[in-house]
């Protein structure tokens, strides 16, 4: 007994040592449990990028968790700086507020429509530095200034950047209508062999006055102490970018395309005209997919199957065809020949643009590195379309 | 005296050594090779792999490296090459340090933490450094299903996200991007140097030679999975992403919508990678020990050799790229020096004291 209790008595330092080291290695690797003191820290949702005369203009948006009947609510508030860098725009923001701008909470960056017809990298860069901000963060390029986007007041949610985010969803990706990106994606189309890219472009659309009267608890008090004009926004635009410049804009029809040709649709509608009357098909299986051609004179080959079925006229009709929803010949002719003229349409857009929207000199690159060299000046203007659309109903 | 067992040496080569380069390396190979990182890290394992396997050939006398020094060169001239081996490996342990620390700060922490949150690592790795070296074989019977759950986790969320032809086309770096990722990235293979401390530490078996080999090639194979896997998700911008490991597997659906519980795997690997980075500074402990016959207790080497890693650490807070450049660019060649010639020499070592020298 005696001696193992002086075997205990000499084996507990190195006991105690390790259980210190134990304790200050797990505090360690804590990294304070990840516990933020929001008095201190500002937690910006979502920054808008403009251009000025000093550089940039970065506005934010940071929430503010706010405590109302014992719920939690999360508020927020814009803060604007202007400064040569963002870098410099956050430190002011800093210096401002006392608030420290923590980013690793955003998952917006929208980019004003004049800053995006420049390189856009002079500004982005700073993201992609930043260890701190994700680069799965959404990137929008939106009409007229991103200050005013993220200072607008939303109709739907009290926080303009969860509105905008909601655009964004992966079920409204799936309709097809709007063409989303991260900062990573980006990133790589623009430093890769193609050096292009895109992005949704947000618009705003005032509510009208009426559909506002019917919602009165949601306005928001504005800066001169009326009532806000109330938003709702659409990202049905698509922006192409080239060597980080915006150089052209997809509308909304060749938007669905371009995502039938990314295979990213299900569920998606999309609307045919037979003898003037309108019919509404619904996407249930997109494959495609657009690749390049080397073989003989070079083709840009872009392919889609869909199977589709009929979701809406707008026209009356006979109980046996709303039971029957499967489209006539005709219309799946008509729905292939509008799916085409968009790919083609997009595609001439592109060869305008000198957006390599589809990667085909990135494909070149990958299969040869001397015909890369030999054909990526002048690929888009040389390659022909090849557009093979199948559309086929459910069966 | 603790023996290490066959087990638990393949477990160090094939699920332990490969951890250490999973930090840096990545970004470094791609710095030089671009997309054909993988080459110049296949040429990286297949050499280390190859001078494993002779140096297990040598074990065969079942001697420490430290024994056939003093079987040739006496009492003194074993205690100034263990010296010179003494420094190789506090040297080589100053890179993983830093790796780690900024591992550590770039991805558990949010903010830049004060230089002192690293601080525990030393006297945690003051605690390895004070045990026998013989006792890791315990530590990596552990830290083998450790390393191999946290590994297959991050690659089960990421194998799917990559897109593999970005590495295409091969040879886009050329010959001299294959030999500069070779050259500098030789400071992340160190582990021929490990085994070469460990002989005399296991008991040879039959075959161990060529299962060792296998073992390295396997952990090696791992390691290349990996790399193609990062190189597939970043592509053009993978030269951005330092600290690859913890970043590849958050693109996974389930982890974009259930939040980042692939940090349990990365907190598995840092946990590993933390005992790997020890190895060295507890290689330099025993290599001091012997220079000085054994004098002392191991807890003081232990302490001196971390103290003077702290103070690497401190001082270089500021310059850690430049020091990571120095040591993996400028210096590249010490590497190769104690790692493949200085095994390469010791098969020429007598391996009893009567024996002689044949060349």
């Amino acid at each position: 007994m005696k001696k193992s209790f002086s075997e205990f008595k000499r084996r507990l330092p190195v006991k105690l040592y390790l259980i210190l080291a134990a304790i200050l290695f797990f505090i360690f690797f804590s990294n304070d449990f990840g516990l933020v003191d929001i008095q201190k820290t500002a937690i910006i949702l979502a920054v808008g990028v403009d251009k000025s005369e000093e550089g940039y203009t970065l506005t934010t948006q940071i929430a503010v968790p706010q405590s109302q009947q014992g719920q939690t609510v999360t508020s927020s508030v814009q803060i604007q700086a202007e400064a040569p860098t963002l870098c410099n725009c956050l430190s002011d923001i800093y210096a401002k507020t006392g608030w420290v701008p923590k980013l690793i909470f955003c998952d917006l960056i929208v980019v004003g429509e004049e800053l995006a017809k420049e390189d856009i990298f002079g500004s982005l860069d700073y993201f992609l530095r930043d260890e701190y901000v994700s680069d799965s963060c959404l990137l929008a390029v939106c009409e007229g200034k991103a200050a005013d986007l993220i200072s607008s007041s939303s109709a739907i949610d009290n926080t303009t950047a969860f509105a905008i985010e909601k655009l964004f969803s992966d079920a409204s990706e799936k309709t097809g209508h709007l063409s989303k990106n991260t900062l990573k994606e980006f990133s790589i189309g623009y430093y890769g062999a193609s050096e292009s890219g895109f992005m949704p472009y947000i618009r705003q659309i005032p509510l009208e006055k009426e559909m506002q009267k019917e919602q009165p608890t949601a306005a928001k008090s504005g800066e001169d102490g009326g009532a806000q004009e109330q938003m709702i926004y659409s990202a049905s635009d698509t922006a192409l970018f080239q060597k980080g410049k915006m150089v052209a804009l997809l509308n909304s029809d060749q938007t669905f395309a371009f995502n039938l040709l990314r295979g990213k649709v299900f569920s998606g509608i999309f609307t045919v005209h037979e003898e003037e009357k309108p019919a509404s098909l619904t996407v249930l299986k997109n494959e495609g997919g657009a690749s390049l051609n080397m073989k003989g004179a070079p083709t840009a080959e872009f392919s889609l199957n869909l199977k589709v079925r009929i979701h809406n006229k707008g026209v009356p009709s006979p109980i046996g065809e709303i039971a029957d929803s499967e489209p006539t010949e005709e219309l799946l002719s008509l729905a292939k020949d509008k799916i085409s003229e968009d790919v083609l349409s997009i595609w001439q857009t592109c060869v305008q643009a000198n957006c390599d929207l589809f990667y085909l000199k990135r494909e070149l690159y990958r299969s040869s590195l001397s015909k890369y060299n030999e054909w990526k000046e002048v690929l888009l203007t040389t390659v022909q379309p090849n557009i093979k659309v199948e559309v086929s109903k459910v069966s | 005296m603790n023996k290490i067992s066959a087990r638990q040496l393949y477990f160090f080569l094939a699920c332990i050594a490969p951890v250490g380069k999973l930090v840096l390396m990545p970004t470094q190979l791609v710095l030089f090779s671009k997309n054909d990182l993988l080459f110049p890290a296949l040429a990286n394992f297949a050499l280390q792999a190859g001078i494993i396997f002779l140096i297990m050939l040598l074990s065969r006398s079942n001697k420490t490296v430290f024994e056939l020094l003093r079987y040739t060169f006496g009492k003194i001239g074993a205690a100034i090459l263990s010296l010179v081996l003494a420094l190789f490996f506090l040297y080589a342990a100053f890179c993983p340090m830093l790796e780690q620390k900024l591992f550590v700060q770039g991805v558990f922490y949010d903010t830049l933490p004060s230089l002192v949150a690293f601080a525990p690592f030393f006297i945690f790795s003051a605690y390895l450094c004070a045990k026998p070296i013989f006792a890791l074989g315990r530590i990596w019977d552990f830290l083998a299903p450790v390393a191999i759950i946290g590994f297959a986790g991050l690659m089960i969320f990421s194998i799917g996200q990559a897109d593999y032809g970005a590495l295409l086309p091969v040879g886009a770096g050329g010959g001299k991007g294959f030999f500069e990722g070779f050259a500098y990235t030789l400071s992340w293979f160190y582990d021929s140097a490990i085994v070469l401390l460990l002989m005399g530490g296991f008991r040879y078996e039959k075959g161990m030679a060529w299962k060792s080999l296998l073992s390295y090639l396997a952990g090696g194979a791992a390691v290349l999975l990996f790399l193609a896997a990062y190189y597939g998700i970043f592509s053009d911008i993978a030269l951005r992403q330092t600290f690859a490991f913890a970043k590849i597997s958050k693109y996974f659906a389930g982890v974009t919508v259930l939040g980042r519980f692939d940090y349990i795997f990365i907190c598995m690997l840092s946990l590993v990678m933390a005992f790997y980075i020890t190895i060295p500074l507890q290689a330099c402990v025993v290599c001091l020990r012997e220079t000085t016959g054994q004098r002392g207790m191991p807890l003081w080497y232990a302490v001196g050799v971390n103290l003077i890693l702290f103070a690497a650490s401190y001082f270089s807070n500021f310059y850690n790229q430049t020091a990571i450049e120095t040591v993996s660019v400028k210096l590249f060649w010490i590497f190769p020096l104690f790692c493949c010639l200085v095994p390469l020499l010791c098969m020429l070592l007598r391996r009893s004291p009567r024996e002689k020298i044949v060349l």
